[in-house]
């Protein structure tokens, strides 16, 4: 590992693209200001980790109460993301539950779910 | 397309209705197309197998179902990756693990896939209020309600 040392204000750069200030010092403490093109994602190591780590333990479930689950559950909206396959070969006839929701478009309107995602643009 | 699954045997899947994650997700990079299966009727909860890898397949749902208060916001180049232009085009799937006999959902990395192009990417939350592991149910209890219902 490359070791540099910087006081506070100076900046190490990463190619042409990234730049990383020492914003502040304190005690154990450091702070980094970040300057990089969107298409990099910068986080923090613990996060990215944990998410990893998160994802193989997910993998590894063998799900079969999943199925089960399926059944017990029955949410007022679906999924907007038509599925691709069903895995039971069931009929396909969607009308006997009253859910006004058309299962062969290929997107639904979200509801209420839009309001609660941001877009920054 | 016939795809080879562990769980499931040979699920046949149409071309339009395969989603990539052109990054994989994390933790599995080479991983990058995968289908949506569904378990059964009515089922909120989902496989996202993947196309490459027959034993490769999360479970997945609709955060929206379980978490009211769950919010994700997309920044402007996200939306850009993915050629999202209407955020009505975006959905917003977790990743379901089971820990004990607790449903957990991973709310800190949710998958974003535009529905128009089934192009998709797992975000990393920075949000503190989301963790990797938010409860969505016992399943033992789910399990006796179901036999009883």
């Amino acid at each position: 590992m490359l070791v540099l040392s910087r006081q506070r204000d100076e900046t190490i750069m990463i190619g042409d693209a990234v730049e990383i200030t020492i914003v502040d010092i304190r005690g154990d403490k450091v702070r980094l200001g970040i300057n990089a093109p969107h298409q990099v994602a910068v986080h923090r190591k613990e996060v990215y980790d944990a998410i990893k780590a998160e994802n193989r333990k997910a993998a590894e479930a063998q799900g079969v109460e999943f199925n089960a689950l399926s059944s017990a559950v029955r949410p007022g909206r679906r999924a907007g993301l038509s599925p691709a396959g069903r895995i039971n070969s069931k009929a396909t006839n969607k009308t006997s539950n009253g859910n006004p929701t058309d299962e062969h478009a290929t997107r639904l309107p979200l509801n209420g779910s839009d309001t609660r995602r941001k877009a920054s643009t | 397309m016939q795809v080879k699954t562990t769980r499931f045997g040979v699920v046949d899947i149409a071309d339009d209705k395969v989603i990539t994650f052109t990054q994989g997700l994390l933790g599995f990079p080479d991983h990058t197309r995968y289908c949506l299966l569904e378990p059964g009727d009515d089922a909120c909860f989902f496989w996202l197998q993947s196309l490459d890898e027959p034993a490769l397949a999360f479970v997945v749902t609709d955060p929206a179902l379980f978490f009211k208060e769950y919010e994700v916001p997309i920044r402007a180049e996200q939306a850009e990756a993915l050629s999202i232009e209407k955020i009505e085009d975006a959905q917003v799937f977790v990743i379901v693990n089971k820990v004990g006999e607790v449903l957990t959902a991973n709310l800190q990395g949710p998958l974003l896939i535009n529905t128009l192009n089934l192009d998709g990417q797992q975000l990393v939350l920075a949000d503190k209020r989301w963790s990797t592991r938010h409860t969505l149910m016992q399943v033992g209890i789910e399990e006796k309600q179901a036999a009883t219902a």
